[in-house]
């Protein structure tokens, strides 16, 4: 016998429970009248539920599976275990989990899954496209857009993917059910959302304000007293919550500091893909076996935790609306929670660069076609060799591209199509965006400034019609926490930035297409190096900056650093017998004077035995491997006679790798002993 | 181009496109789709976009058809996702789409073909050369030097007459009569008998489409391999897009270029000109047999050619109503 919504919502939560509001409505268009609807309601309303029962109905009336597009693994993995209890199977298919696919695909052919969760880049897979799709026997009885606001190039998280999504929505026939749902879209995004899915969209909008959050915004200038305040407040809050940090670098290091003063922390980021870290993680968080996750934004959206006590962000994001979301995760079902924002001036760099980076630019994307044009398709490695572009960006213009549909991709070839691609417009469209992404900058800096009500400005930023003074925030309390530490805690974060270890992890490959052989043999590779600092404009890595590019000569304070570093710390096995430099014709005694110096203190001859050999061009301005291995190899050679002992070799600042991969390789090519590797500071720009 | 709701229909009951290579539920052949197009145009759903609101019952009674095949429709219906998925696909890689419920389908197609106009066209490059006025150029894959240098001087008088080149885009006397249209400046469609896919792949063949100069179309899926079937099956829509057909070289009674020229004889489609003069195949003497006007020695300057067509041949009558 058929079901009706409110059996399956107390199947699902118990006898009592009934709907909130806007949820039966939601159902009822999307289940009875197969239309079109976009929901924004605030994290916690309950959109999953909404399509759960959705897909119930219809399965029931006979349609197919629902398709959940969602770029989040936490929602998928966290809601599945609730759908089964209204008999709704759900599976996922994303980059992690791989070796499931085929159980999926089979599931799908013998029609035992309701719902298949998949990330918007999965509609550009050929494997999804292929194999998975025709399971499902195209039939597709519901198509759910989770996070639409990605869909808006005027909301604060546009994604090129949803781009391609639009234009498959465009095509889907009538009668094919259409449910969208965000919980951060202000009236121009719903706006634009419904411009590009259908005018016949209805719109159901429910109030965003959380009124258990108490929001206070503290003013902290540096890294070493943020460290402190957490260490002396983060025992404070109740419960356990989520410490946000805008690079993945930073959650490593205050997840570092919080377990060295007694917190049971874990840095959470989305890193190298190690999916079932992050189940882990994400499951003592939501068992309290944590205090905290440090944790970059990876740690997703739809994050359902309905006790999170508090959330703190080390650093200001970017956009007031994506600050809304992150803290729209905190106390759903608990009367007290906490948002603390640290802010202060060196957010503002870290922002600049984000934005800065967000986009190739147009010259940068019309390289990439320019070297699709001729033949019929090449590799990312091909397109490396000829373009001075980094990988990621390469990456990047080979993707938005392909979504722009003037380029292709079959297996790793990428290949041009015939569709035009206007430069211009794309140069726009970028401007455009940084434009916004600037205007939002403006936004958070006012919010931070703001003296009034925080939550009614969240809320006025999202045009929230309810949006009111809550009377929680330390702005309409007029208290709050204080940004004093006790005494020593600053200090001891000073010194915990000051010693971190950063390792130089060898290269063991040449990049594609330089040699005949792309690995490095052994016995010619450098051993694991150091760096002594982060190259930053401020903090430590600032006196590297000076030295080099206003001084023109190192301070004393760097030798004595570096010394410590190799005999307390480091202690590089076997121990160097004589130290190396990489030559530079631009600055010909800066690193020689320091490597003189450093060999004075660690009592070892300085043997320059490299030389430059032609001026190229500085190797900061190469963007990917293939082109910076070239320009060393070009530049650098031995001229001397090379000792056979242990040697460390040093250098300023290192970025790539490839000078000192190369320059080892020359050493121990030519009879020298183990080459340690030790840089003054990492350039992290690139990989931050 | 647009796809427009309507068409949407025709491509889930008439292609392949989304449905898996194992489903049991085969898509209508073009006689059941006709069938259906008269009943349909008769009924109260009007226009095929009418279908998707359909129960399976009113489909029964509206078109007058037994349950079997009111389920079937319903499950080609059924695939408006997967059908979205790859429409969005296919023009992300440069193919349209246009079906016969459109009205930028080739009037000429209609009118000459009637109900074996495809009911579905895949195609590449601007969309509007199809209605341009043109030659239709033939031939054999195998021809000798001098037949070779007749494809070219065709191909490039076409431009200089003014017109465009229209042919089957096989290796021979197609890519030559088109690629001497494009290399002089002018312009051409090609039926393609293998993946469409592919054909507009090459740099050479993705240089004209980009620039406008050249369309590349099949009635079969885009990532159909070559069969013979389509081959010869395509035959009918490049003499049907023409003003005039020209057969370089055929086999005789025998072949691909026989079977579609006789076809385009038979159905008096276009006037049909055949090479005649020494070193042709036998084919091309029979084929004068069968109809064709003799292209004969001397040829005429470029610039006359299509008025010495017109004045050597009859035009045929245009055929009136249309399917879907």
């Amino acid at each position: 016998m058929p079901v009706d919504a409110l059996s399956l919502l107390h199947q699902m939560l118990g006898p009592h429970a009934r709907f909130r509001p806007g949820q039966i409505e939601a159902i009822e268009a999307v289940a009875t009248h197969r239309g079109r609807v976009l929901v924004v309601q605030r994290t916690g309303w309950g959109k999953s539920l909404v399509y759960w029962i959705a897909t119930r109905l219809l399965r029931q009336a006979g349609s197919g599976p629902a398709v959940v597009i969602s770029p989040l693994l936490a929602l998928m993995r966290n809601q599945i275990l609730a759908a089964e209890r209204i008999g709704v199977r759900a599976m996922s298919i994303h980059s992690a989990n791989r070796a499931e696919w085929d159980q999926v695909e089979s599931a799908l052919a013998e029609d035992r899954c309701d719902v298949l969760l998949i990330s918007p880049e999965r509609l550009q897979n050929e494997r999804f496209v292929t194999s998975v799709l025709p399971e499902l026997g195209g039939r597709i009885g519901l198509f759910v857009v989770d996070e639409a606001h990605c869909i808006s190039d005027w909301g604060h998280d546009f994604r090129p993917d949803y781009r391609r999504l639009v234009r498959i929505l465009q095509h889907v026939p009538t009668g094919v059910p259409v449910l969208a749902t965000t919980a951060t879209a202000n009236n121009r995004v719903v706006d634009d959302i419904v411009a590009q899915l259908g005018s016949g969209m209805t719109v159901l909008r429910g109030p965003l304000a959380r009124p258990s959050l108490r929001l206070q915004n503290l003013r902290i200038a540096g890294q070493p007293e943020r460290l402190a305040w957490l260490a002396e407040n983060l025992g404070k809050f109740p419960g356990s919550g989520i410490t946000y940090c805008l690079t993945v670098r930073d959650t490593e290091c205050v997840a570092a500091w919080l377990r060295q003063k007694g917190f049971e922390v874990a840095a959470y980021h989305a890193g190298d893909d190690e999916s079932v870290q992050r189940i882990e993680l994400e499951q003592a968080l939501l068992e309290n076996r944590l205090k905290a996750l440090v944790a970059t934004t990876a740690l997703g959206m739809g994050f359902d935790k309905p006790d999170l006590g508090f959330v703190i962000h080390y650093q200001r994001p970017g956009s007031v609306i994506a600050y809304y979301q992150q803290v729209g995760r905190a106390g759903r079902e608990l009367e007290r929670a906490y948002a603390i924002l640290l802010n202060g001036e060196e957010d503002d760099r870290i922002d600049d660069y984000f934005i800065d980076s967000a986009c190739p630019t147009s010259e940068e994307m019309s390289a990439v076609l320019r070297v699709l044009e001729p033949g019929d398709g090449q590799t990312l490695a091909q397109v490396l060799e000829q373009v001075n572009i980094s990988r990621g960006m390469a990456e990047k213009a080979l993707k938005l591209l392909d979504i722009d549909g003037a380029v292709g991709h079959e297996g790793t070839r990428y290949f041009r199509t015939p569709n035009p691609w206007d430069a211009e417009a794309y140069a726009e469209r970028a401007a455009r965006i940084t434009g916004l992404r600037r205007a939002e900058l403006d936004h958070m800096r006012a919010y931070v400034a703001h003296s009034g009500c925080l939550m009614e400005f969240l809320s006025r930023a999202l045009d929230d019609p309810g949006a009111a003074p809550c009377g929680v925030c330390a702005n309409c309390q007029r208290k709050g926490f204080t940004t004093r530490t006790s005494g020593g805690l600053v200090a001891e974060a000073n010194e915990l930035l000051r010693i971190e270890e950063i390792v130089i992890t060898p290269r063991q490959r040449w990049p594609a297409g330089v040699f005949e052989k792309t690995t490095i043999p052994k016995d010619l590779q450098n051993a694991p190096g150091r760096a002594l600092y982060r190259y930053a404009h401020d903090g430590w890595g600032k006196s590297v900056h000076v030295g080099k590019y206003v001084h023109g000569r190192f301070d004393d304070e760097l030798v004595d650093a570096a010394g410590e570093l190799i005999r307390d710390r480091w202690k590089p096995e076997p121990a160097p017998e004589w130290i190396v430099a990489i030559p530079s014709l631009r600055h010909p005694t800066l690193v020689y004077n320091l490597a003189e110096r450093l060999a004075g203190r660690l009592g070892l001859p300085f043997v320059p035995v490299l030389a430059c050999t032609i001026e190229v061009p500085e190797q900061k301005t190469m963007a990917n491997s293939a082109m910076q291995m070239r320009n060393v190899q070009k530049g650098l050679s031995v001229t001397g006679e090379v000792l056979g002992g242990p040697v460390l070799l040093l250098d300023d600042i290192v970025d790539s790798g490839w000078t000192l991969t190369w320059a080892g390789w020359l050493l121990r090519s030519n009879g020298s002993g183990v080459v340690h590797p030790l840089a003054l500071a990492r350039a992290t720009g690139r990989s931050a | 181009m647009a796809v427009t709701e309507d068409s949407r229909v025709v491509l889930l009951l008439c292609s392949r496109l989304g449905l898996p290579a194992s489903s049991e539920v085969k898509p209508l052949t073009l006689a059941e789709w006709n069938a259906v197009a008269t009943k349909l145009a008769a009924s109260g759903l009007g226009r095929p976009g009418g279908l998707l609101t359909c129960s399976a019952g009113r489909l029964q009674t509206e078109l007058e058809i037994a349950p079997e095949d009111a389920g079937r429709i319903m499950r080609l219906l059924d695939r408006g996702g997967a059908l979205a998925i790859e429409l969005e696909r296919l023009e992300s890689r440069g193919v349209w789409i246009v079906t016969r419920a459109d009205d930028a389908y080739p009037r000429r197609l209609k009118d000459r073909l009637k109900a074996r106009a495809p009911a579905v066209l895949f195609g590449a490059g601007d969309p509007r050369l199809l209605g341009k006025p043109g030659l239709a150029v033939v031939g054999s894959r195998d021809i000798d030097e001098t037949l070779q240098a007749f494809a070219a001087w065709i191909g490039a008088a076409c431009v200089q007459a003014g017109r465009v080149v229209y042919s089957g885009a096989a290796r021979g006397v197609d890519k030559l009569a088109m690629g001497a249209a494009l290399d002089s400046g002018g312009q051409a469609v090609g039926v393609v008998a293998e993946s469409l896919e592919r054909a507009i792949r090459t740099s050479d063949a993705r240089e004209a489409l980009q620039r406008g100069d050249l369309a590349l179309i099949s009635d079969y899926g885009p990532d159909s391999p070559f069969s013979v079937g389509v081959a010869m099956g395509r035959n009918k829509l490049i003499y049907a897009l023409a003003d005039f057909a020209i057969v370089v070289a055929s086999g005789s009674r025998e072949g691909g270029t026989w079977a579609g020229a006789v076809e385009a004889l038979k159905h008096g489609w276009v006037p049909v000109f055949v090479l005649n003069r020494d070193g042709v195949p036998d084919g091309n003497a029979s084929l004068v047999q069968e109809g064709a006007i003799p292209f004969v020695e001397p040829f005429p300057e470029p610039q006359e050619l299509w008025r010495w067509m017109t004045e050597q041949s009859a035009v045929p009558v245009p055929a009136q109503g249309t399917l879907f």
